[in-house]
């Protein structure tokens, strides 16, 4: 007999245990709930649920919430594609200085909570808003309170996301057929023949995810009192307390996702990738006096996507003893936030290369169910999550400890953003060509070794990018902490939305900043170690 | 070097992680070993609370240091920003994690003891409490009320103008200048399902209808009528107590009116507290009962910028806002009232179009 048929290789059984891990950590809890689904309160068998969901399906009103949430979600994502793309493509291909300020200035808006930008937004406007006293000119709040106003917080939250991943995909870009191009086209054919094509995929599929993000997001349309599905989930679970509905009404959002998600890969497709190696210049677009028209347009986007709120909920707080005071009782949770983002974010980001290896390096058609099924698992809305994380890890055996300790919290995180690093992941690692792994086998190198010294180190950058956006919403996830954190356990965000209960708009403010301002610090600090600006001088 | 710093970073992190973990599951261990019969000794009690944190952390604080017993404590947030910790009472209901469950209004304790998950507790210390503010069966005992108030901006608004009345909101006189949390939800579902209570669905149907027809603001909380209100946005609302005193101590332009106290009364929500079935600390969560129900927590109440009234008499009433006997309070059935929440609820999704 040839063991060799038989035993599985080390490259099977690592991908066959994440994949496990993938369906035990993130499908699950889902799964679970649409299961407890068909089940009624008294835990009698019932379709109460499902007959409530095509009555709704199938009444004007139902109609009208899904237009608005398909709205909602692809208006965001236009809108922080249309400002993160270009902002994306400068930063890794024109010669302008400032290029650090400007990342992470602009990581800014991502790390406010999108409920609380939303927020400032209203603060900001209206009879006592800050640009009455500066401008003299009312700017009427109501603007906001609608469908249009919540897709421009919601697009001016996730523009960084296009950012960054638009940035990434562009530094990955081969410079070799860059360099080739030029000898044809000036710089702005190579971008726009070249350069701009390689980075289409990921820039869509950050599109897909924008619109995944801001079709479940419930702060901003509850706030905004603009009704769409997941505000319907919602009012499922905090008003009438019914999880079997909640679970049902998930539906729409979910199919919603699936369409999206296949037209996003219609229009894609796949493309072959390379990766730049061995690339001793860099491919850079002289800026010229045009130089001036982007300063001004990076001075725009920044005026109003940055300083704006981050300005409006300054004027509401009573200064810096106010922001001091909320520091003093919250240095527990910010701590327990801390540690608990960093390693949700490094446990989240060490399972998601091995799914997106996989995902990457395979070629059936099953691949596109692949990417389809971690785009709608993504898009349940967190409660959800958290209903089913209860019933699963809530039980008398080792899962009870589990579910008593503060590695609930990370759990949560796990089933909750590993699909997203996933999708993130996956062209990063088809830009690696399969030839070099190829060649490392033919020199007796394993795979384990291969992956680890050849596979890895070629999309560092893209780790590091996934592994911030991660610990960003990991810093901010409140759905399903907030139901699965142990008493004495909360975390910062938790914290402060407790606070905010009974507090003046000064004081929701001050925590507001207190939140944004760790999350911004940490990520500086982490970029000074990271060092992200050596790989503008090449790798 | 840049990788040395990030290994040595990461390498903190995970170690940071695995203490602070180890650490938080001995705290913890008290309330999931209880559950398999490894109990405590009444030294740790573990309750969720869905009053105000800035209120109800002072109370549980005094009571760890009286009585050495360690609270664990999980705080809610408002209802329209999550939902809600009696969601995650329900989902733990065959394992409950929970002690107690103390709620800042009638309506999701009743829902709780209709899902089974609250256990009947008669405390000596709310012997003093008005009947009308106790289950008769027992699963729930209520303590210091909050009320529904109209608040008015004093800038705008002067005090003889201000609306008396509830129904005052649908005159056309104030369109387009009133604001209401999202009645869905929190206090504004209680006060709803009361007025339809007190009303019948024919009358209560016809105001939310001549209010929806005054372009009332639905906002997403009661604190966002009280600042809508202070910033002169709308020139009148209707929220709780707790939320317009915030804002008087903070001297903001408000005032608050306590509505129809010649007419169908006031709206009286009172604080909920109830034992939870097959809870990991029994005997120590009826001791924290005693305690909450005590006249001490109520005074305590009344002190705090929540200024809560105290049900019981001879406590001393809190600044800003009158006795209990001073005025009529609305009679309620609080069970009739919130069987008929989820009803009123759809009702008025038609009605005001949420």
């Amino acid at each position: 007999m040839n063991f060799g048929q038989i035993i599985p290789s080390t490259r099977a059984v690592a991908l066959g245990i994440a994949n496990f891990l993938l369906i035990a950590l993130c499908f699950t809890p889902t799964l679970y709930m649409f299961a407890q689904s068909f089940f009624d309160t008294t835990g009698e068998l019932s379709l109460a649920s499902y007959q409530q969901l095509i009555s709704i399906a199938t009444e004007p009103r139902g109609r009208e919430l899904l237009l608005s949430s398909v709205a909602l979600g692809a208006g965001a994502a236009v809108l922080a594609t249309l400002l993160g793309f270009p902002l994306g493509i400068l930063l890794a291909r024109a010669d302008f200085p400032g290029k650090r300020f400007w990342r992470v200035v602009f990581l800014a808006p991502l790390v406010v909570p999108p409920y609380i930008l939303a927020l400032a937004w209203i603060l900001a406007s209206g009879k006592a808003g800050f640009l009455i006293s500066l401008t003299g000119i009312e700017f009427p709040a109501n603007w906001t309170y609608s469908l249009g106003g919540a897709i421009v917080v919601l697009g001016a939250s996730y523009f960084p996301l296009s950012m960054l991943a638009t940035e990434a995909a562009a530094r990955r870009v081969s410079g070799r057929q860059e360099e080739a191009a030029l000898l044809y086209r000036n710089a702005g054919g190579v971008l726009r023949h070249i350069t701009l094509p390689l980075v289409a995929p990921t820039v869509l599929a950050t599109a897909l995810i924008i619109f995944v993000l801001a079709t479940v997001e419930f702060g901003v349309p509850g706030l905004l009192r603009v009704r769409v599905f997941t505000t319907e989930v919602f009012t499922a679970f905090a008003a009438f307390y019914d999880f079997s509905q909640a679970t049902a009404l998930t539906i729409p959002l979910l199919l919603s996702t699936l369409l999206a998600g296949t037209i996003a890969f219609l229009l894609v497709g796949e493309y072959d990738l390379t990766a730049r190696r061995h690339f001793a210049g860099r491919f850079s677009f002289s800026l010229g006096w045009a130089r001036w028209i982007v300063f001004s347009i990076l001075a725009l986007v920044f005026l109003v996507a940055v300083v704006t709120p981050l300005v409006s909920l300054w004027y509401e707080t009573e200064g810096f003893s106010q922001i001091f005071a909320a520091v003093g009782g919250s240095a527990t949770a910010l701590m327990n936030s801390l540690v608990l983002s960093g390693l949700g974010a490094t446990l989240v980001v060490s399972l998601a290369i091995w799914l997106a290896y996989g995902r990457a390096r395979s070629t059936g058609f099953h691949r596109h169910f692949y990417d389809l099924s971690l785009v709608v698992i993504f898009a349940v809305p967190s409660t959800v999550v958290g209903i089913g994380l209860i019933g699963l890890w809530n039980r008398p055996d080792w899962r009870g400890a589990v579910y008593a300790s503060p590695f609930i919290i990370v759990i949560a995180y796990l089933a909750r953003f590993v699909p997203l690093a996933t999708l993130l992941l996956v062209t990063s690692f088809r830009q690696v060509p399969t030839s070099q792994e190829e060649a490392a086998e033919i020199a007796g190198a394993g795979w384990l070794r291969t992956f680890f010294r050849i596979v890895l180190p070629q999309i560092r950058q893209s780790l590091i990018a996934v592994w911030i956006i991660v610990f960003i919403f990991c810093f901010g996830e409140l759905g399903a902490t907030l139901l699965v954190a142990p008493p004495g356990e909360s975390t910062l965000p938790v914290r402060i939305y407790t606070l905010i209960a009974n507090s003046t708009q000064s004081e929701v403010a001050a925590l507001a900043l207190l939140q944004a301002s760790f999350v911004l610090f940490s990520l500086v600090g982490l970029s000074l170690f990271f060092r992200l600006e050596k790989g503008e001088r090449g790798q | 070097m840049t990788q040395q710093i990030a290994r040595l970073w990461l390498s903190g992190l995970i170690l940071l992680a695995i203490i602070t973990g180890a650490c938080s599951t001995s705290n913890n261990q008290a309330n999931t070993g209880t559950n398999s019969g490894a109990n405590t000794g009444g030294n740790t009690v573990t309750i969720y609370v869905s009053q105000d944190r800035v209120f109800a952390e002072p109370v549980l604080q005094a009571y760890e240091q009286k009585t050495g017993v360690k609270v664990n404590a999980v705080y809610d947030t408002e209802e329209t920003k999550s939902t809600g910790l009696a969601n995650k009472v329900i989902a733990e209901k065959n394992r409950p994690q929970a002690d107690v469950f103390w709620s800042n209004e009638p309506v999701r304790t009743l829902v709780l003891k209709k899902r089974g998950v609250l256990a009947p507790y008669q405390s000596t210390s709310a012997d003093d409490i008005p009947a009308n503010f106790k289950d008769p069966e027992h699963f729930w005992t209520g303590f210091s009320a909050r009320s529904r108030v109209i608040v008015y901006n004093t800038d705008l608004v002067n005090e003889a103008d201000a609306p008396k009345s509830i129904f005052d909101l649908a005159d056309p006189k104030w369109k387009g200048q009133v604001a209401i949390a999202d009645p869905r939800f929190g206090s504004t579902s209680f006060h709803v399902a009361a007025l339809y209570a007190e009303l019948g669905d024919e009358k209560a149907d016809d105001f939310f209808r001549r209010l929806k027809a005054n372009e009332v603001k639905i906002v997403s909380g009661n604190s966002v009528v009280r600042d809508l209100a202070a910033r002169g946005e709308v020139k009148v609302g209707v929220t709780d107590t707790d939320d317009v005193n915030v804002a008087l101590e903070k001297k903001l332009p408000v005032a608050m009116i306590f509505p129809d106290r010649d007419g169908i009364g006031v709206p009286i929500m009172p604080n909920i507290v109830s034992l939870v079935a097959g809870s990991p600390n029994t005997e120590a969560g009826k001791k924290l009962i005693d305690y909450l129900l005590s006249a001490e927590t109520e005074a305590a109440l009344a002190r705090s910028e929540a200024v809560q009234i105290p049900l019981r008499s001879g406590v001393e009433a809190p600044k800003n806002i009158p006795p209990l006997s001073s005025f009529k309070p609305m009679t309620l059935d609080y069970g009739k009232a919130a069987d008929r929440v989820e009803e009123v609820t759809r009702r008025l999704q038609d009605i005001l179009g949420l």
